[in-house]
């Protein structure tokens, strides 16, 4: 495929081969470790915050060598004046591996459906889905609110499930849609005069084709949901109240419980990390809808 | 790129059985988009509507009057409110300073990291790593680095030979604090798509350019600026759009304060909606930010169309 031959590296341009000359070369160091202490400075702060003593946190100067403590892992997850983190972190995970699950299915389907069939409207139906991406959840929030109180639905695990689910849905079908297409329509065809019906085509052979696409999607949504904070905060109280829930409460703790926020914050930002490193090569393309590669 | 054909269907299809085919076809087509089709418009379009109807009601959470007709009062006390119009200013400069600021450092800094030198990319995968994390922990964490008894910002100040500031709670510093954090968040991941359509621009290009004898200057804003157009609107717009809805890093950092400064309009909406409780105000706010956001979006999508290869 042409996509293929355009990633190869010696069409790449732009790059100058004479950049590692003095002094050229030695600036750019600076300026890229400059900027990537920068990008990497506030979760080194995260951590060393959640591991310090109450007073290490508030020290002036600041305190660079310290001796490291659990207590504020502790606290978080089981002291806390009732306000266990471990629930709210169940939540998160139970919500967010949900809505993943069906935005992919859901969306995995209607991406085939648009790569590989056409209809009247097709055109349009694309692009409508593809602007739910823009809608602001700020902007939902009342009528959803009211929506989800009218079916008795507050503070329940399923409300913010299929709310993410939409919310994540465009994603999901504009990515796959993009690597739906990239599969050789011919794999297809073959598969169709092997008498395969369509569904049975993209069940067992072009879903299986597009993997990468698939888990980079996944990741994408889990953390899109796992993030989430503004309708967590309307439509959930505490049964199916999620991490960035629990963060919130920070403003009533009166600025005192860092360590134990920071504790959780620590919770919350670690998977993330591990799994934006996972997706590098697709992060890209998944923020910016396939629009770049 | 060729297009790629969107419908095997066509080819091999044998003749006689075309009927039976065609029946199953379409049926597979509504099965495998209704789904998807049926959530969003449960979620996403029937709620656009409510907040048209809400928004033209006097609608009081937890009071026990039904709500009442207004017509369009909610819009017209909208025009008048000084709040409102403080908070729409607010989101303007936010959006211009945070996005303007992300854009032009993200657009140098992909040339920086634009070369082969060894070890850059590992550099550059690094920088990745704030693009993804939960806004609300990016706020609670400036919030901590910002304070002004303790926080590190505060100890670089000093360092440098300042006096201690409090940053989040004077005047307009406390709107420079919240941007200058989306920037931390939002710059790298502005980079990586600019270093992404870089890498992607073909060499052939280039060399033509030298051989038609043009100067380095001149291939930048003849040759390169033209061929990132693209790339440049589409963050340009995600990253408008984005910035006009957050709310978190106001939530964990300044909730609005000091004096309405840092009251940014998905904020005030918030509040008027929920702790006000004055939900047809609040979707009349929606009603409008929407159609805002419309407009936006549909710039993205002629972007997008316009590069479309497959109908």
């Amino acid at each position: 495929m042409t996509v293929g031959l355009v990633r190869n590296k010696d069409l790449k341009a732009g790059v100058r081969r004479s950049a590692a000359a003095w002094p050229i070369g030695t600036l750019r160091y600076l300026v890229a470790a400059i900027f990537t202490g920068f990008c990497l400075f506030p979760f080194y702060v995260i951590v060393t915050t959640a591991l310090k003593t109450e007073t290490a946190i508030f020290a002036w100067p600041p305190v660079w060598n310290f001796k490291p403590t659990l207590q504020s892992f502790y606290n978080a997850l089981f002291v806390f004046g009732g306000r266990s983190a471990i629930s709210y972190l169940i939540n998160s995970v139970i919500i967010s591996a949900v809505s993943t699950f069906l935005a992919v299915v859901l969306g995995a389907m209607a991406a085939y459906g648009f790569a590989r069939f056409s209809f009247a409207g097709k055109r349009h139906l694309a692009f409508w889905i593809l602007s739910t991406r823009f809608a602001p959840p700020v902007a939902f929030i009342v009528p959803i609110y009211l929506m989800v109180q009218k079916a008795g639905m507050l503070d329940s695990h399923i409300a913010l499930i299929l709310i993410y689910t939409a919310m994540n849905l465009s994603l999901v079908i504009w990515i796959l849609r993009g690597f739906f297409s990239e599969i050789p329509i011919e794999i297809e065809e073959a598969a169709l005069v092997d008498g395969y019906s369509r569904l049975q085509i993209f069940w067992r052979v072009a879903l299986p084709l597009v993997r990468p696409g698939i888990v980079s999607t996944a990741i994408l949504s889990a953390i899109f949901s796992w993030n989430e904070f503004l309708y967590a905060m309307v439509l959930t109280q505490s049964k199916a109240a999620t991490l960035p829930v629990y963060l919130a409460g920070f403003s009533n703790s009166m600025g005192l419980a860092w360590g134990e926020y920071m504790a959780v914050g620590t919770m919350a930002v670690l998977p993330i990390l591990v799994f934006t490193f996972a997706l590098q090569k697709h992060l890209v393309r998944g923020l910016t809808f396939g629009a770049v590669k | 790129m060729e297009p790629s054909r969107t419908d095997y269907f066509s080819l091999g299809e044998p003749k006689p059985d075309s009927m039976k085919l065609a029946v199953e076809r379409r049926r597979a087509t509504w099965l495998l988009i209704a789904p998807a089709f049926a959530v969003l418009l449960g979620l996403n379009l029937f709620p656009i509507v409510y907040a048209l109807y809400i928004s033209c009601h006097y609608w009081m959470l937890a009071r026990p009057q039904p709500p009442r007709f207004a017509g369009l009062s909610n819009y017209q006390e909208l025009f008048f409110d000084a709040r409102f119009r403080n908070s729409v200013l607010v989101s303007l400069k936010f959006i211009v300073l945070a996005v303007g600021i992300e854009m032009l450092l993200g657009f140098g800094l992909a040339f920086v990291f634009n070369t082969r030198l060894p070890g850059m990319a590992t550099l550059r995968k690094l920088t990745l790593l704030p693009s993804l994390v939960m806004p609300l922990v990016v706020g609670l964490v400036w919030f901590y680095m910002f304070n002004e008894n303790f926080g590190i910002v505060n100890w670089f100040w000093v360092m440098l030979g300042g006096t201690r500031v409090p940053f989040l709670t004077q005047g307009a510093l406390a709107l420079l604090s919240i941007v200058a954090t989306d920037v931390w968040q939002w710059t790298p991941f502005v980079m990586l798509v600019f270093f992404a359509a870089l890498q992607a621009l073909p060499e052939y290009v280039y060399e033509a350019a030298r051989i038609d004898g043009l100067s380095g200057s001149q291939i930048f804003f003849r040759v390169t600026l033209p061929l990132l157009r693209p790339a440049i609107l589409i963050v340009l717009i995600i990253r408008a759009v984005d910035a006009l809805r957050s709310l978190e890093l106001v939530f964990m950092m300044t909730k609005g304060g000091p004096a309405g400064d840092t009251e940014v309009l998905p904020w005030y909406l918030y509040t008027t909606g929920f702790m006000s409780l004055d939900l047809g105000y609040a979707a009349a706010m929606a009603v409008l930010m929407l159609a805002l956001v419309t407009i936006l979006s549909q710039l993205f999508v002629r972007q997008l169309e316009s590069r479309e290869v497959t109908p």
